[in-house]
């Protein structure tokens, strides 16, 4: 059974097209980079895949399941995106209290988290007071609480300075062992750190996808025709 | 279960904050004491109880419908849908949590509300009861209803539109039940309280098998 399956995947807004026939298979265990400029459907892609978004035409299967209509296949898969989904009004403990229950994981792994993300001094702190680089690291620990097996990334780094996004990029690499991992980001560097297979998006067309070549840069500029630009 | 909890993070975030809850109440004294000062007293126990009403209205139309409106304006509201939690929990868990407001708004508003207008009320239980039960009709359509208007930037005025026509049988039911128990004379309450339980009961059942159609995408 693959971790994420899509075939022949449209899906529009009103009449805009925002995704063209994607075919996309990704193996357990596999970390695949979505890469592609701003608006080239990486989102809408990761959307389909939680079950955020239900496609025009086309199946979308994680774990051989359809995330949009069985609720317990998202108990497989951790998101993190840009978004934090945490409540500024309650600690970091208490969201991460609360997704456990939404997941009915261990609560006992709080602590345990959050002293590995660095947060445990904070734990008590209502989450409006963090810095965005904190934020983004308690929403790292709130996707993998419940320990799933498809860790899903989407442009995590968005709104991080240099030390912040080096830093997530470091907690990234050592929380994705042993997962499947999908990560969307418009950052070849990123994408080449902590995957091994790119699959490259542009107007909602998937135009490339195959094992990160040593000049990935070259082979995305080449792709998305922004050669010499 | 995780109906509750959904319903305990809301409370909790919200006694923490106080936000919805005083401006709720604030809102409810307001009316209320303009009300009280605008109505001669020779016609307070006719015009009472849809006076009390219009206060629940305004009141609720202003609170409960933040329920859903919080996880927006927070973004959180996507860490929801992405749970493996189903739509109808998430529905009965805003449901809960607006019922708790409204009982809060319920116990602080309505003595103050009789003591205002010098109601001789005879039967203050099934006052308590027809205007909790009412209420009860009103959030469940309101919380349910809310989600739809969300992400309109006219939700103030579409939300009016869209639940008035559905909670008008609620309403005109509760104030014949509220002004009989004024009254006292409870001779045919129990026509308008059927109709109240019934609508509810008919309108949650609804809410929580469409709820989901609403929810996503």
């Amino acid at each position: 059974m693959k971790a994420v399956e899509l075939k022949d995947v449209v899906k529009k807004f009103g009449n805009f097209k925002a995704l063209d026939g994607i075919n996309l298979s990704i193996e357990k265990g596999e970390s695949v980079a979505l890469l592609g400029p701003n608006g080239a459907g990486k989102t809408t892609i990761v959307k389909l895949i939680s079950g955020l978004l239900k496609p025009t035409k086309g199946e979308v299967k994680v774990f051989g399941e359809i995330p949009w209509k069985n609720y317990e296949v998202r108990r497989m898969m951790g998101i993190v995106s840009h978004n934090t989904f945490l409540y500024d009004d309650l600690t970091a403990y208490e969201n991460l209290q609360f997704y456990c229950k939404l997941y009915d994981a261990d609560e006992s792994k709080i602590d345990e988290l959050l002293e590995f993300f660095g947060l445990k001094g904070r734990k008590h702190d209502l989450v409006r007071n963090f810095s965005r680089g904190m934020k983004q690291r308690l929403s790292i620990a709130r996707a993998i609480l419940h320990d799933p097996p498809l860790l899903i990334l989407d442009e995590p780094t968005t709104g991080l300075d240099i030390e912040g996004r080096k830093e997530l990029m470091k907690y990234v690499a050592k929380v994705g062992r042993k997962k499947t991992i999908i990560f969307t980001t418009h950052n070849v560097k990123e994408a080449e750190e902590i995957c091994d297979k790119v699959a490259i998006i542009c107007n909602g067309k998937l135009i490339h996808f195959g094992e990160i070549e040593r000049d990935l840069e070259k082979v995305y500029l080449r792709v998305v025709g922004y050669e010499g630009t | 279960m995780k109906a509750l909890e959904v319903a305990k993070k809301d409370l909790k975030i919200e006694f923490r904050t106080k936000g919805t809850l005083n401006l709720m109440i604030l809102f409810a004294l307001i009316t209320s004491m303009m009300f009280s000062v605008s109505i001669p007293m020779s016609l307070a126990e006719k015009t009472a109880p849809s006076l009390l009403w219009l206060v629940f209205i305004f009141v609720g139309m202003l609170g409960y419908s933040r329920a859903f409106l919080k996880e927006v304006e927070t973004e959180t509201l996507d860490g929801l849908k992405i749970s493996p939690i189903a739509p109808a929990s998430v529905l009965i868990g805003k449901i809960l949590y607006n019922l708790i407001l409204m009982i809060l708004i319920e116990v602080i508003i309505l003595p103050i509300f009789i003591g205002l207008f010098n109601l001789d009320v005879a039967n203050p239980v099934i006052m308590f009861l027809s205007v909790t039960m009412g209420n009860v009709g009103f959030v469940i359509v309101v919380s349910s209803l809310s989600i739809l208007v969300i992400k309109s930037k006219m939700r103030e005025m579409l939300l009016p539109v869209l639940i008035f026509p559905v909670v008008f049988p609620i309403i005109t039911s509760t104030i014949l039940a509220v002004r009989k128990s004024i009254s006292g004379d409870l001779v045919g309450i129990f026509s308008p309280i059927a109709l109240i339980v019934g609508f509810s009961i008919i309108m949650f059942v609804v809410a929580c098998l469409t709820f989901e159609y609403a929810f996503s995408d």
